[in-house]
Order: structure tokens, then C-alpha cells, then sequence
């Protein structure tokens, strides 16, 4: 072998990469919605003693389930670029045909109605995208109404609802039992990130989604299917929905087409404050789970305070509109020396007269 | 004649920068009333700078440019209306929802004085007069989105002449026409001409030019390089002015070409961009494909990797029947393929450098029992390419948008080795890149071919394309007009091909 190629005359240790740190920018992306959740745990008991009550921190936990398993779903979906607006009617749909199983045919019948559900609520959103094509917006705005009509349809007599007698039966447990302290649905919840991390980051088709996201017409001429990565974040979102409802109907009990109002845009607020890139490409589960626990305390913190709700959602909406000005802002100055020029930009256009 | 008629602008000493490159460099030009001047040179010769300092949109750093005897300094796009100087670019400005009538005087509508609203028997009376004047038919009350591209060409022209432009500018006004939109095209260019109007003309296409221009200004590498009447200069001439330099020597190859036959077209046709076109391509063998932008280069290179469909024709790989429908099927089939776009159609940037390595094999990175992606492999795959095409990235998880254009190529070009490396399709292997990464991925190319991969790849850069291809093809409307080999690779060869309607098939020995 020749020796006289100078591409390979310097071998670089490879396991050994040195300025592989990551940078502060890029830790900051994974943790730090982490980092404010830990420093609002580190506060909240100063301002509101009672939080840290077994009792209210179950309460917490339990409440937080079902928006926190959605919004693992709807990660997958904003990373490859998408949102899926329908999810407050797929749970209230979900619900609703969950409690009629149950009547019907028990917990077993239930909890496959539920999952059943879900998953057919997310093929019919990836067949409108992938067949129709129709934008994941406007499609999953369509079925956002559709979803709570039909739930609307079902209850025309009433909510459903879990009768008293039952609150002895295994179904129910799903929503009220602790395990070692822990309530279930928060169980159920950290195996859900638990998986969908695996999936996001140590499968094919995780990657793929990442890849589309990132951008849609070179993951093409990489062979990845459009049709196919929207099939499965439309379907994930469907199936985790189904199982959020699960947690939700046997905490709550009743359900009808106007369950969860407005559910969509918390669960897109938690995936949005978490990190995760709305332009797609980049995510973090990390990131979506802290911010949803973010979230859940803040509220308790403020009901328990008093506050009315009214500006409870004020309070949310401005942590939000914060989180993204951050980001937004880091984002445009990542680069060295854009600040300075900005700066300068703005400086030079009001010395100059513009007297065309 | 137009000897003696008055010069409307003249361009003097003009210089354009931007970071790193000077698009022009002290470059003059004029244009006389009544005349059709020629802009002719190669892709990258400043033709479109020009055209984009006349319209506004850029800002000279020197130089001056004068309107008769007033000072032209534009400071946008409206600017140079007011002035006087209509810039019909390639990509039209129109509204595609909104009528003919209303796209030509679009914001000078005429109003009705009792019910105040638009005009609109006014307008179209004015619009269709406008057309007469051109020699053509076109109803005022259509729809431009359901014109054609010569149509909607002609609604420029018309909302040119509607603001009463005494200079045109046409860039590239052929690139999309047919052969009798053409020769329209061409007659109303003359009827301007005739009006006392002075155009500009830019094409690749020689042809025209002499059909239809009075003088010619050749521009390379940003400068000027000749002015001068058309009927004292030869096409050959012209040809020579623009290229300019010596054609390179084809540089060294190591391996050999063999006889198997790796891809076959065989009167491949794909929607109106790609007609008939039939070439084979050999193991260990580089076909480069030429020919001026918009000839059928990247829709044939879809075509072989499965992105496009083909409407006619076959496709054999090693022999067998090739009928890719997604860029999937062709990289199982062991076809890689470089995007012209490394920006949009390429990197994907908010991925790291390895993971942009392994996207397209994936399968190849997972761990046997849990079938899972293992990171052990994926940074393995990476050490190798980072060895191999000699990637200067920090680690493999840097993100590739920091990394170099010629870095960010190399990992492209890695990632089009992935699928085997029977076939690799690159699209502008070079573009963007500095010299030094341009050197590395031509021995690259030469290196995969002499383990026996087949290239074919297509390229606007004329001595890369001459220096690293074995034979070439040139493009011209889809369809293959030269066929080039041995001392027939000449950079006159390609240009003449491209741009003269002239044929050349060298003879091969089979």
C-alpha cells in the first residue's frame, strides 16, 4: 500500500473526538425547560406550603397522565414537521366509545375499545394527509369537529357516565391506584417515554421521522416515504391518545362530545415549551415530559393559591410566549457576531436617509 | 442604423460584490434605441448580476450607470420602472388568480368616474390594444395562472410596454418555449426593436442570438470580455470569446473501463422535460452529461434513481429490467444519487454528520438481536467515511450544517456510496466547493470507479466535466444532441451542441 495519500496521513483518533462537548446551546435545547421545572419544585414549597403533601403531589402526578402521554404522541408529529389539531376530539370520542365498551363488555372491553379507537381516529388523519392530500392542518382541523360531533351523537342522551357501584372494579383502578405511592397513570405515563425514546432514538423509523422533518425533499433522496412517516406519527398520536384515555376517563368518569375543550393547544404548548422544533427535525422527549410536569405544578400551584382560572391561562400563556422569545432570540443569534451586527444593522439604516 | 441613433443607457466601470466573490468587475455596456443587444457567457459569467443591477435588486459597489444624460442609481425594483427599464427575469412576476388585463396594469388600473370602481371594459380595450401592437392574440379576460409559459411571457412584455419601457431586458426568454413560441417570441422582439425601444437579450442559445440581435457583449468570470457587431463575428468565434481559456487536458484516470454494461436507457421518456433519450453507461466508467440549465439534466438523473417516472422507454441494470418507482427501490438496487441542491435536497441539517452518514442504510445499523439502531455502529460507519473521504468534522455528532460546503458535500457523497456503489448518479459533484475539496471528490469519483462503479454524472462545469468523464452526453430540450469521446471533448463540442442546434456524434468503436 501506498503511503503517499495526504487525505490519510493524519489519522484522527476517532472514540477519542475531542470538542465533542456539546455546547451550551445544545444542552440548554434538552434541559433547560428541565432546569426551570426543577428550579419552580425548588421554589413552590416557599410560596405554597401544602404542595408537598403526599397527597397533593399524587394529585400532581395523576393529573398529569393524560396531557403528558398525548403529548409524547404529538412529539413525533411536530418533529417530522406536522401538528395534529384533532386530539381534544379524539379523546373526547375515545372516552366516550371507552365508557359504552365497558358497559357492554367490562374492563377487557374497555381498554381495547379505547386502543381501537384511538389508532382508527389517527388512520383516518393519516388517510386524509397520505391519500387525499389534504395539509395536516386543515385535515385535522376537519376532524377535530368530526370526532367531537360524532362523541356528541353518542351522548345525545345524556354524558356517559361510570356508575357509583363500579368503583370496585379493575378499570377503574386504572385511574385510582398508587403503586409504591405512585399513582398509576404516571406509571403508565413514564413507560410511554420510556418507549417512545427508544422509538425516537434507537429505531429506523425514529430517525426517519427526524430526517423528514428536518427536510422533507432531501429525506426523499435519502428513500424516505412521505406517505409513510405521516402514516405512522398520525397513527402514533391516535394510539396515544387512546392510551391517555384510559387514564382520563377512570379519573374523571364522565365524558361527553365537549370533554376537554381546548386539549389541542395545551398539548401543543407542552411540546413547543419542551424544545421540540415547530418547523420540524428536532426533538426532545426530555424536554416535552419536563414541560408537561411544568405545566401540571404551575396550575396546582395557582388553584391552590386561589387564583381564579381566568388567569390561571393568562399565567400559561405567558410562560409560553417567554419560552419562545428565548428560543427564538438564541436562535437568531447563534451565530458569532450576528448580534453586533444586528446592532450595527439598525444603526446604520436611521443614518441613513433614504430619499429616493 | 442603429450606428447613429441615440444611446438610452450606458453602463460604465460597474462592479458588484458580494462576501468573498466580485460578480462584476468593471464591467461597460450600452444600448441604443431601436437595437437588440446580445448578453451572451458561460453560467457564472455575471449575466444575471447585470440584469439585477438594471432592475434594482442589487447594488453596484462601483461604477455608474447613466439614462441618456441623467445618473440611474436604483434602490429597488420600482425604481427602475419609473425609470423606464422593464427586467422580465425567468421566474415571472404575475398573479396567477388575477386576469391578463389586471396583471398588466396591475396598481394603474383605470378607474370609472361615475361608479368609481376599476374599468374593466377600459382595461381590457387597452390591454388587447397593447397586444396589437405586439402582433398577437391574447384574450384580456383570462386568467394568467391558465396561460401557458409563452403566454404568460407575452403578459410581461405586454406590462413592460404598458408602463411605457424604452429599455427591456429579457433573461433567458427561450428556456421554456417551444420551437413556434420561439420564432413568435423572436418576431415580437423585432417589433420592439422597430419602435425605437432598446432590448436587452440574454440567452445561451447562439442561435437566437444571431437571429435576432443587432451587437453582442460577451461577459466571463465577471468581466467584459467583447462588444461587437454580430454580423462581423462568427458563431465560432463567439463560442471561443465566451470559453475563453485553454481546454483543459483530461486529467489522469487510474482504473479502466470495463465491458459489462452497468446502465442502459433505452428511449427514455419523462414528461415534457426528458424525450427519447437513450445512453448506457459501463462498469469503472464516468459519463458526464452537459448541456445549458433547464436542458432535462436533473430530470434525467430522477429518472435513473427512481424519483421521476418514466413515460416511455426501458431501463436495464446489469442486464435486468430497471423499473425504480421510489429512490428506495433504486438504492436497493445498489444506485446512489447527489443532489444539484446540496442546501435544500441534500443535508439534513438539523442531524448530525453521522446521522446524516447512515440515513439511507439504516438497516445496515442496528443490532442483530433487539433489531435496534446501535450507536457503536452508526459511529463506526462514521470513523470509516471520516477516514475514507477524509471529512473534517469535530465528531460524528457535529451538526452538518457547520461543517464546510466541501465537507458537507464529501458526507453527501459518502451517503451516496451507501447503497453499494454499483451506480452513483451526482448531480454538480463540485458546485459551491472550494478548490481543494473539488480536487478531493474528482479522485474520489476516480477512486470508486476503479473499483469498478459506474458514474454518471452531470455537470455545468465545463473543464470539470470534460476532465472527468470518460464520454459525454450533451442535453439540449430533453433531448441528447452530441455524443462526445476522445478529442472530440472539447469545450467548443459542448457549447456548440447546447446552444446552436449543431449535432455531433462522435463515432464509437463498439
Amino acid at each position: 500500500m501506498t503511503t503517499t495519500d495526504t487525505r490519510t496521513a493524519a489519522p484522527e483518533p476517532v472514540l477519542a473526538d475531542r470538542a465533542e462537548r456539546p455546547s451550551l446551546g445544545r444542552l440548554w435545547d434538552t434541559w433547560g425547560i428541565t432546569a426551570i421545572l426543577l428550579l419552580l419544585l425548588a421554589l413552590t414549597p416557599l410560596v405554597a406550603p401544602g404542595f408537598l403533601q403526599l397527597e397533593n403531589l399524587q394529585s400532581v402526578l395523576r393529573e398529569s397522565a393524560y396531557l403528558g402521554i398525548v403529548a409524547a404522541g404529538m412529539t413525533f408529529a411536530i418533529a417530522a414537521g406536522a401538528f395534529d389539531l384533532s386530539v381534544g376530539g379524539q379523546l373526547a370520542l375515545v372516552s366516550v366509545v371507552t365508557l359504552l365498551a365497558y358497559g357492554a363488555g367490562g374492563t377487557p372491553a374497555a381498554v381495547g375499545a379505547a386502543i381501537a379507537t384511538g389508532l382508527a381516529c389517527g388512520l383516518v388523519n393519516a388517510g386524509l394527509i397520505t391519500k387525499l392530500r389534504v395539509p395536516p392542518f386543515v385535515a385535522t382541523l376537519g376532524t377535530l369537529f368530526v370526532f367531537r360531533g360524532v362523541a356528541y351523537i353518542l351522548t345525545q342522551d345524556g354524558p356517559q357516565t361510570l356508575p357509583y357501584d363500579q368503583i370496585g372494579s379493575p378499570f377503574v383502578k386504572i385511574g385510582g391506584l398508587n403503586v409504591a405511592g405512585v399513582p398509576l397513570p404516571f406509571v403508565i405515563m413514564l413507560v410511554v417515554y420510556a418507549a417512545a425514546w427508544v422509538l425516537l432514538r434507537r429505531t429506523a423509523t425514529g430517525r426517519r421521522v427526524l430526517a423528514y422533518g428536518s427536510s422533507p425533499a432531501a429525506a426523499r433522496f435519502c428513500g424516505i416515504s412521505a406517505g409513510r412517516i405521516q402514516l405512522f406519527v398520525f397513527a402514533l398520536v391516535g394510539l396515544s391518545v387512546g392510551i391517555a384515555a384510559l387514564t382520563y376517563i377512570t379519573r374523571v368518569w364522565t365524558a361527553d362530545g365537549s370533554a376537554q375543550d381546548g386539549f389541542e393547544l395545551k398539548v401543543i404548548a407542552a411540546v413547543v415549551l419542551g424544545g421540540t422544533s415547530l418547523k420540524g427535525g428536532k426533538a426532545t422527549l426530555i424536554g416535552t415530559f419536563s414541560a408537561v410536569l411544568l405545566v401540571s405544578v404551575l396550575n396546582d400551584v395557582l388553584v391552590g393559591q386561589g387564583v381564579p382560572s381566568a388567569y390561571q391561562r393568562i399565567v400559561l400563556g405567558c410562560v409560553l410566549i417567554v419560552a419562545l422569545t428565548v428560543d427564538g432570540l438564541r436562535t437568531r443569534f447563534a451565530v458569532p457576531g450576528s448580534l453586533r451586527r444586528a446592532v450595527a444593522g439598525l444603526a446604520g439604516r436611521s443614518t441613513d436617509p433614504d430619499s429616493a | 442604423m442603429p450606428a447613429e441613433s441615440p444611446v438610452l443607457l450606458h453602463v460604465d466601470r460597474l462592479t458588484v460584490e458580494f462576501p468573498g466573490v466580485r460578480a462584476l468587475d468593471g464591467v461597460h455596456f450600452d444600448v441604443r434605441a431601436g437595437e437588440v443587444h446580445a448578453l451572451v457567457g458561460e453560467n457564472g459569467a455575471g449575466k444575471s448580476t447585470l440584469l439585477k443591477v438594471l432592475g434594482g435588486l442589487h447594488r453596484p459597489a462601483a461604477g455608474e450607470i447613466r439614462l441618456g444624460e441623467r445618473r440611474y442609481r436604483p434602490r429597488r425594483p420600482a425604481d427602475a420602472l419609473h425609470a423606464g427599464i422593464a427586467v422580465i427575469y425567468q421566474e415571472f412576476n404575475l398573479y396567477p388568480d388575477l386576469t391578463v388585463a389586471e396583471n398588466v396594469f396591475s396598481g394603474r388600473e383605470p378607474y370609472h368616474r361615475l361608479t368609481r370602481g376599476i374599468d374593466y371594459a377600459e382595461l381590457n380595450r387597452r390591454t388587447a390594444q397593447l397586444f396589437g401592437t405586439l402582433g398577437v392574440h391574447l384574450d384580456p379576460a383570462r386568467t394568467v395562472g391558465s396561460l401557458t409559459v409563452s403566454e404568460q411571457q407575452l403578459v410581461e412584455i405586454a406590462k413592460a410596454l404598458s408602463v411605457d419601457g424604452r429599455i427591456i431586458v429579457m433573461d433567458e426568454p427561450t428556456a421554456a418555449l417551444s420551437a413556434d413560441e420561439v420564432t413568435r417570441l423572436l418576431d415580437v422582439v423585432r417589433r420592439l426593436r422597430a419602435e425605437g425601444r432598446g432590448v436587452v437579450y440574454v440567452s445561451h442559445r447562439l442561435d437566437e442570438v444571431f437571429a435576432v440581435a443587432d451587437r453582442v457583449t460577451v461577459l466571463r468570470d465577471g468581466r467584459h470580455v467583447h462588444t461587437g457587431d454580430l454580423a462581423e463575428t462568427s458563431q465560432e468565434d463567439l463560442v471561443r470569446l465566451m470559453v475563453g481559456r485553454d481546454v483543459s487536458a483530461a486529467t489522469r484516470r487510474t482504473g479502466a473501463v470495463r465491458d459489462d454494461v452497468v446502465l442502459d436507457l433505452d428511449q427514455v421518456s419523462a414528461g415534457r422535460q426528458l424525450r427519447e433519450v437513450s445512453l448506457r453507461v459501463r462498469a469503472g466508467e464516468i459519463v458526464g452529461i452537459g448541456g445549458v440549465a433547464g436542458a432535462g439534466q436533473p430530470e434525467l438523473s430522477q429518472v435513473v434513481f427512481g424519483a421521476l417516472g418514466v413515460d416511455t422507454g426501458a431501463m436495464t441494470l446489469d442486464g435486468r429490467t430497471y423499473r425504480p418507482s421510489t429512490p428506495a427501490d433504486a438504492m436497493a438496487a445498489g444506485v446512489g444519487f447527489l443532489h444539484e441542491d446540496r442546501k435544500s435536497s441534500g443535508i439534513l441539517p438539523d442531524l448530525s454528520v453521522r446521522d446524516n452518514l447512515t440515513v439511507s442504510v439504516l438497516h445496515r445499523v442496528r443490532a442483530a438481536l433487539t433489531r435496534l439502531l446501535s450507536p457503536a455502529a452508526q459511529t463506526a460507519v462514521f470513523a470509516e467515511h471520516r477516514q475514507r473521504l477524509a471529512i473534517r468534522a469535530t465528531g460524528p455528532g457535529q451538526l452538518i450544517g457547520q461543517l464546510s460546503g466541501g465537507n458537507q458535500q464529501k458526507v453527501l457523497f459518502g451517503r451516496a456510496l451507501a447503497p453499494g456503489g454499483r451506480l452513483l448518479v451526482l448531480n454538480e459533484p463540485t458546485r459551491g466547493v472550494d478548490i481543494g475539496a473539488k480536487m478531493e471528490i474528482h479522485q474520489l469519483i476516480d477512486e470508486v470507479t476503479a473499483a469498478g462503479t459506474a458514474v454518471l454524472m452531470i455537470s455545468s462545469d465545463l473543464p470539470e466535466l470534460l476532465g472527468v468523464s470518460d464520454r459525454v452526453y450533451v442535453l439540449a430540450a430533453g433531448r441528447i444532441v452530441g455524443h462526445l469521446t476522445g478529442d472530440d471533448r472539447t469545450e467548443e463540442n459542448v457549447i456548440a451542441c447546447a446552444t446552436t442546434g449543431r449535432r455531433v456524434f462522435s463515432e464509437v468503436a463498439a
